[in-house]
This record gives structure tokens, sequence and C-alpha cells, in this order.
């Protein structure tokens, strides 16, 4: 039993005959594979890398909140080293205060 | 380059308003009255409302005495000045003057030492065991021989 007749069959072999393919194709080929690998290997410009991280909503978002943390971190650096000085500096007053002694000489040596 | 500028400027601008505004929230102020100081030893030590008061009254009661004794210190320095004085222009030492100043500035010194120990005593006698402990640190951090007014 043969199959019936496909459509397809008729137009397949009309496309028998195919043209011969332009001498310069493989080279041209070769040409454009070449160029496209050269555009992928070409290093990125350091500001587009940077542009690029800081266009990204989350990195934008965490770069802001880690420069707030470093300046509250920094702040109480400065506000520790502060206290430290004022309480040694109310300890001497207290001291001087309490001690004649001390105010004498505090206020002697004063220029 | 419109993000790569921003951003970081942003970063830096809210860094700083971070830091300085916590810095001026949380900036220690600074005394030199009696009040002041103790209103630091209060925060410092941790002592309650009535430790508080009665260390005030302590300190407020011995003051005029402590300044009293300061006005002697003072006025004993400026008579020795004055006796160094003589006694490098003219070449004449009154031992009898001397020795009698001597005298006068070791009872006084005793005096004082005894005074601020009695108050610093007193004072330790109102706190607990830690704040005591805190209140000598304190004391000696400024003071090296500090220590030596509670033995």
């Amino acid at each position: 039993m043969n199959p019936p007749p496909d459509p397809l069959d008729h137009l397949l072999n009309r496309w028998s005959e195919t043209p011969e393919p332009p001498g310069r194709l493989t080279q041209e080929v070769w040409q454009r594979i070449a160029l496209a690998e050269g555009a992928a290997a070409k290093p990125l410009r350091w500001g587009t890398v940077v542009e690029a991280w800081f266009a990204r909503p989350p990195f934008a978002v965490m770069f802001v909140a880690t420069c707030a943390v470093i300046g509250l971190f920094l702040a109480e650096v400065r506000v520790n080293h502060l206290q430290r000085e004022r309480n040694e500096q109310l300890a001497r007053s207290y001291l001087q205060l309490i001690d004649p002694l001390l105010t004498v000489q505090q206020e002697t040596s004063r220029p | 380059m419109r993000h790569a500028i921003f951003i970081p400027l942003l970063g830096v601008v809210v860094g700083l308003a971070a830091h300085f505004a916590y810095f001026r929230l949380n900036e220690p102020a600074a005394t030199d009255s009696l009040d002041g100081q103790l209103a630091w030893m209060k925060t410092e030590l941790q002592l309650t409302d009535l430790q508080y008061a009665r260390i005030k009254e302590l300190h407020q009661a011995s003051s005029p005495r402590l300044r009293a004794m300061a006005v002697q210190v003072a006025q004993l320095q400026a008579e020795f000045a004055e006796f160094e004085k003589i006694r490098r222009t003219s070449d004449r030492v009154d031992f009898l003057e001397f020795a009698r100043f001597v005298e006068t500035r070791r009872l006084i010194s005793r005096e004082c030492i005894d005074s601020t120990r009695q108050l610093v005593q007193a004072a330790a006698g109102i706190m607990t065991e830690p704040q005591r402990r805190r209140y000598i640190q304190l004391v000696a951090a400024a003071e090296p021989h500090a220590e030596s007014l509670l033995n």
C-alpha cells in the first residue's frame, strides 16, 4: 500500500537545483566570527562597570546604607573618645574641688 | 555616568549627616561647677536619688571649709615666695621665722589631706561596693595618689 502523495515532495524536487555559493563565502563567514569574538573579548571600561553597579537599585541602597553606618560608627568612636577625655577632666576638677592642696597647685600653675 | 556620581555623593552626604546628628545628640556636656560635677558623678556611678542627695549634701557642707583651707594654702605659698625673695635679695635667713612657716605649712597640709580623706570616705560610705570601686577608679585616674585617701 503506497502512502498518499505529499505536496512537499513536488517542492523538494524543484529545489534540487541549488545555486553555487559565492567564492568568498567561507572567508566572509570566518571574518564575521572573528569580529564577533573580538567584540566579546574586548575589556569593558572602568567607568562603565562602576556605572553599571550603581545603576542597580539594591547595590545603590546598600552603598548609601553602608555610608550611614560608617558615619554612625565614626561618630560613636568620637563620642567615646570625648567622653573619656571629659571623664578624666571632670575627675581632675572634682579632685581639685575636694582637695585644697590641688586647688592651689592648679591655680599657681595657670599662666 | 549619572549613577556613578550621584549615588556616591548621596552616600557621603547621608554618612556625614548621620555622623553629625549622632555626635550632636550624644556629645558630652562640659561643666566646671560643683553641681555639674556631682551630676556627672550621679550618671557615672549610677547613684540613686537618695545617694545623690546625701553626697551632694556632704560636698556642699564641706565646700566652704575646703575653700577656706585653699585660701590658707595660697596665703602660705605667697608668704613662702616672699620669704624666698628676701633670702635671695638680702642673703639673710630668719631661721625662726622659717621654722614657724614650715610647721604651719605642715599642719595645714595635714589638715587638708585629712579633710579630703574624710569627705572621700564619707562619700564612699554612702555608695555600694561597685560604686565605691568605680569612684576610687575615677578619682585615681586624675590623681594617682587618690587611692591612698581611702587607706
